[in-house]
């Protein structure tokens, strides 16, 4: 199975990938309107940085997905095509799977009314390169099998 | 194969799971007394006060056509009461006899009930279930102050949604701080605020000695002798390990039902998984029973894959929890208290921090208030006995993240070559 | 306050860093970019700003930008015309308000004539063919070395014994530029652009990192005045060896690495202790004559066994010509001449800007002097300093060279936009830096590639110009300077190069 694979050597700590991450994830898919007009998606991927380390970390798409094994009502599932996704009509945001994460990849998301919404790299279900690894602009993200 | 499953929860689907991932044949029976597909047993408190209904999707542990897409036969509705070893077979209260090859017990566990006169009283609920869940949430309308007894995990949540619903609430803790097993004193602090901020009154170091009333409780008498007018009481101290069955077969049973690596029971062709089980601690380095739902599934995973004969291990678990209550949201995993361990520790305002360590420099536990996010992380360095000598002075930046590791190995986990 | 502009120390901006507010979505990146310092994000106001003065004309910001919502403008001077002074205005008050003569990097920019945008190459039509590339087979390997007077053939082949030669896929190698002056990753990629593409990266005056010996095969090593981390192993890895003697961007003056660039890495291999200023003198001090010349070369040459042919690098200078005769006397395989429009990676504004000799001139000077000596023969001409497109190439082997070197050009290629900050150590691209953030910038994978591409396209066009002149092998188009007409020259330049003027 392909995943983004992580080459910290080349992350030049620009945020693209970011950025990327949350065009694709907005109503638009328009950078300018992604950012101004609507409510921004949470980035999927997330820069680290410390001098003079910096790499960009999304899940990791685990074989035994822990994150899976903690959801208290399934709403963390596999796809498809296997890629690990939360189903965001379902999620209630305990953060059980944050709590069972051990790459720390998923984020909270509290904007939603009633229930919180955990937020995780879904892969990009809708393109065949991953956004953020097609916006990298060092090939500090690859898109391989690993 | 003839595999039949008693319970059907957290510990049960997964074995189901597991199961049919490698096996499509063999008939697998699930048997249990509440008669409802998986639904999700934390949401219970939201289901009494109708912040989720049992129409939709998001209360059930899986989604509709798991059962027929899996093909299991289901007997909902019906209670196991009698386990023969040498027979091979279970007996349900209709008198219907079970035969299996294999079995598993994932029965979990029944509310601890507290010692104590007026536990019968109309108006005096437990909430482990939804049929206890349907009875509180029908007898709201009849109360107006209501006691909750035990300030666990169960009991606070319980405490936040009764009083969101406008319900005056008083929440009573044997202990001189709410989730007791789970927070320090620091970390509680964050709660008491939040409960108190609700509106929610706080009795901490006192416990009920009765409940009062004629037909319905109309009274809460504490063991310092404090009295309580209430017309509601909801009792949740605890969860104790359905192992009637297991003993009455003879099975080695201690709190739970004892199981081995592989999730097997004092009897070769019984495994047992989740709640009713007690297996390894990794943190406290025994077996005990650890009732949270991360562990029923692995545990049920793993007595699947052995039940065809996987030969998987459990490398054993270690409490964790996640909770948000009000605006507050920790997490914490192992020991979270401990006058032996060394301990790191950072607050900063809304932000709490802590760690714990023993002499081998191995992870024992930790807190984290509201910066939750890389709890995972932790959390595997518990279950791997990771050395954290080198890397536990960043454990207290709230940027805590992989940035902070040794490269070689940073790598070697993000390329997955280490699990 | 990060930065106030003060009149004390004011000198108008270089350059206008203009952004579309609207565009600007705040990710910051340009921020992050920006390696000196000239642009800024103000939390409290939710913008993203710059400060001009600070900008040294990069590009980065602009490149990263996802929106596109930057545009870089050189900023005019608003002083009143006046042709004599405009241009020196600056110049002159930094000197003044700073009290030091400004050091700059990369070749000389002040508006020289291009002597080869006044040359035009031949073509075949009607009398003899021209050849298809495509089609025919074209020949662009090159040996460099020292060529016998004469060879003697038997039935077993070839009888007369060869000096060492360096043999080119290409007539196009990667110039001296140094590990110190260039970060590491760019070295890595120069190496495997140059074993790809079979050609050779000159390792320049800072001796060779260690993990770059895998490269054995495809280098150069040079040996300069400071010595820098020249050692038995250095010389051994090398195909031949480079005794610098002097660079077109700075003849008759030494070399600087500022002590910020000598990091850890740096220090061990040059041999010398980090954070120091790393200084070669201006001469070596162990030459001051053609004779002392000739016994550094044999000591390098018996060093190494006599199997490789050692080159000498000098400065494009106004006796040039004699100077190579002398070279060439002195034994060495290889002249590399530099012209003055050389790269540097540090070097006095005035010495760069102000010293030397073009390159074109020098090269047929060289080779015309060489050519009536009667030793053209003994030496190899590499021609290096301001080659900056295949064109360029044609036209110095039609001037006489055997070879070229690019330096500059495989830079652009890999990023740099000549903003000439080489010898700050802060490059926004990653290339002349040795700050371990800044240097990730270039990716060795996605560098390598491009220098490959380069060099590939240049092959493709020089061989389609060689056949449209009727040539198939480089050997026939060196010298030949019948396919040279000159446009725009007068009588006396035509005459040193050599060549006609359009239409004789
Ligand atoms: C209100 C509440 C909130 C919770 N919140 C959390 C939380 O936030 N985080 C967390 O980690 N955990 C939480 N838990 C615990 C979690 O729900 C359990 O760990 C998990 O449900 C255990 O699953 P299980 O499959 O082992 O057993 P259970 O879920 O207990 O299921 C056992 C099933 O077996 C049936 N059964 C029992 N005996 C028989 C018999 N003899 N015959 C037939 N059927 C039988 C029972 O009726 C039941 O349906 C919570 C529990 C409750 C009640
Ligand atoms: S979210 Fe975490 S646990 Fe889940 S698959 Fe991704 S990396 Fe694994
Ligand atoms: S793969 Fe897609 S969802 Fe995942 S981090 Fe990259 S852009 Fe975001
Ligand atoms: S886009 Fe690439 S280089 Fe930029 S921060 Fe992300 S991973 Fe790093
Ligand atoms: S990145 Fe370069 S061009 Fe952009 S503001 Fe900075 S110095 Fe100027
Ligand atoms: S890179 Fe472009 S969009 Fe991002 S902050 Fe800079 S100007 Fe704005």
């Amino acid at each position: 199975m392909r995943i983004v694979k992580i080459r910290e050597d080349n992350c030049i700590f620009c945020h693209l990938c970011e950025v990327a991450c949350i065009v694709e994830h907005s109503q638009s898919k328009d950078i300018i309107k992604a950012f101004k007009r609507e409510e921004r998606p949470i980035a999927r991927c997330t820069v680290e940085f410390n001098y003079p380390i910096s790499l960009s970390i999304m899940c990791r798409h685990c074989d035994d997905a822990p994150c899976i094994e903690a959801c208290q009502n399934g709403s963390m599932h596999r796809d498809e095509r296997g890629y690990v996704v939360v189903n965001p009509q379902t999620c209630v945001g305990c953060w059980m799977c944050i709590m069972a994460c051990p790459y720390g990849v998923i984020k909270r998301d509290t904007r939603r009314e009633k229930w919180g919404l955990s937020t995780k790299c879904d892969l990009c279900p809708d393109r065949v390169i991953p956004a953020c690894v097609e916006a990298c602009p060092n090939e500090a993200l690859t898109f391989e099998e690993l | 194969m003839k595999i039949v499953i008693v319970g059907n929860s957290v510990a049960a689907v997964n074995a189901i799971e597991a199961i049919r991932d490698r096996d499509k044949i063999s008939s697998i029976t699930v048997v249990s007394d509440e008669n409802y597909r998986a639904y999700s047993h934390p949401l219970l408190p939201n289901l009494v006060i109708g912040e989720v209904s049992r129409s939709e999707e998001r209360f059930y542990y899986r989604r509709t056509g798991f059962y027929e897409d899996n093909k299991i036969k289901t007997i909902l509705g019906k209670k196991v009461t009698k386990l023969d070893v040498q027979g091979k077979l279970v007996e349900l209260d209709n008198g219907e006899k079970l035969e299996y090859d294999k079995l598993l017990l994932a029965c979990g566990g029944k509310p601890v009930k507290p010692p104590i006169d007026g536990f019968d009283l109309k108006g005096v609920h437990t909430l482990t279930n939804i049929k206890s869940a349907d009875k509180l949430r029908r007898d709201l309308k009849n109360i107006s102050h209501c006691v909750v007894v035990g300030g666990g995990l169960i009991g606070s949540k319980v405490a936040e949604k009764l009083a969101k619903k406008g319900i005056k609430v008083t929440l009573v803790e044997l202990m001189r701080r709410v989730l007791f097993p789970v927070l320090d004193d620091i970390g509680a602090d964050y709660i008491h605020k939040e409960l108190k901020r609700l509106g929610i009154t706080l009795v901490l170091n006192d416990s009920v000695s009765a409940l009062d009333g004629d037909e319905r409780v109309g009274q809460v008498i504490l063991k310092s002798g404090k009295k309580i007018d209430a017309d509601g009481v909801v009792v949740a101290v605890g969860v104790a390990p359905n192992i009637d069955l297991a003993k009455d077969a003879n099975l080695d049973v201690d709190r739970g039902v004892v199981v081995n690596d592989f999730m097997q029971t004092s009897n070769e062709n019984v495994y047992a998984a989740g709640d009713v089980a007690q297996a390894y601690d990794i943190v406290m380095g025994l077996k005990r029973p650890i009732p949270i739902l991360p562990l029923a599934a692995r545990q049920g995973r793993i007595a699947g894959l052995n039940m065809l004969g996987a030969g998987v291990k459990y490398k054993g678990g270690f409490p964790m929890n996640s909770i948000t209550i009000g605006q507050t949201s920790f997490i914490s995993a192992g020991i979270v208290d401990s006058e032996e361990l060394e301990v790191l520790s950072i607050k900063k305002g809304n932000e709490y921090r802590k760690f714990l360590v023993d002499e081998d420099n191995k992870l024992k536990g930790m807190i984290l208030v509201n910066n939750v996010e890389k709890a995972g992380m932790f959390n595997w360095m518990i279950q791997n006995r990771f050395d954290v000598s080198w890397i536990k002075d960043a454990f207290l930046n709230s940027d805590f993240g992989w940035k902070y590791f040794n490269k070689a190995f940073r790598v070697l986990r993000l390329d997955r070559k280490i699990k | 306050m990060k930065w106030m502009k003060n009149l004390k120390t004011y000198v108008p901006p270089s350059f206008v860093v203009e952004r579309d507010d609207y565009r600007c979505i705040r990710c910051k990146a340009c921020v992050e970019q920006c390696s000196f310092d000239a642009t800024f994000y103000d939390e409290d106001e939710d913008r993203v700003w710059a400060w001009n003065a600070n900008c040294v004309g990069c590009n980065r910001c602009a490149a990263i930008c996802p929106t596109d919502a930057i545009t870089v403008r050189r900023a005019d001077p608003t002083y009143r015309y006046n042709h004599n002074w405009n241009g020196h205005v600056d110049s002159l008050k930094k000197r003044a308000i700073f009290g030091g003569t400004p050091v700059v990097s990369m070749g000389n920019d002040k508006p020289y004539p291009i002597y080869w945008d006044h040359m035009l190459l031949n073509a075949s039509q009607v009398t003899n063919p021209s050849i298809d590339p495509l089609r025919e087979p074209m020949e662009l390997k090159t040996f460099l070395g020292r060529k016998p007077d004469s060879i003697s053939v038997s039935d077993d082949g070839l009888k007369t014994k060869l000096a060492p030669q360096l043999e080119l896929d290409i007539p196009i190698m990667f110039a001296a530029m140094s590990y110190g002056a260039l970060s590491y990753n760019v070295i890595e990629a120069l190496g495997r652009a140059a074993k790809e593409m079979g050609t050779y990266y000159n390792s320049g005056e800072g001796g060779l990192n260690k993990d770059h010996y895998k490269f054995k095969g495809n280098i150069i090593v040079q040996v300069a005045s400071g010595r820098f981390g020249v050692h038995k192993d250095y010389l051994d890895v090398g195909s031949a060896i480079e005794i610098k003697i002097g660079q077109g961007a700075k003849p008759g003056i030494g070399g600087h690495l500022p002590g910020e660039k000598v990091s850890e890495t740096i220090s061990e291999t040059r041999m010398m202790p980090k954070g120091s200023d790393a200084l070669s003198p201006a001469p070596h001090h162990d030459v001051y004559s053609i004779e002392d010349l000739r016994q550094l070369i044999y000591a390098l040459k018996e060093a190494t066994e006599y199997k490789k042919p050692v080159a000498v690098k000098i400065a494009c200078v106004h006796n040039v010509a004699a100077i190579a005769s002398g070279i060439a006397r002195a034994g060495a395989d290889i002249i590399v001449l530099d012209g003055f429009k050389g790269g540097t990676g540090a070097s006095p504004q005035v010495i760069r800007d102000n010293i030397g000799l073009p390159l074109e001139v020098s090269l047929a000077v060289v080779d015309e002097r060489l050519r009536q000596e009667g030793i053209r023969q003994y030496v190899s001409i590499v021609a290096s300093g301001g080659i900056r497109n295949s064109m360029d190439v044609v036209k110095a082997i039609a001037l006489g060279a055997d070879a070229v070197y690019i330096g500059t050009a495989a830079l652009i290629a890999i990023g740099c936009t000549m903003c000439q900050q080489c010898h700050t150590g802060k490059c926004a691209w990653g290339i002349s830096t040795q700050d371990p953030h800044l240097s990730k910038r270039v990716n060795p994978d996605i560098a390598s590639k491009r220098l490959i591409n380069l060099l590939e396209v240049w092959a493709l066009e020089i061989k389609e110009t060689m056949g449209a002149m009727g040539i198939n092998s480089i050997e026939s188009l060196r010298g030949n300077r019948l396919n040279l007409r000159g446009v725009g020259l007068n009588e006396k330049e035509l005459e040193i190069l050599g060549i006609l003027p359009a239409g004789e």
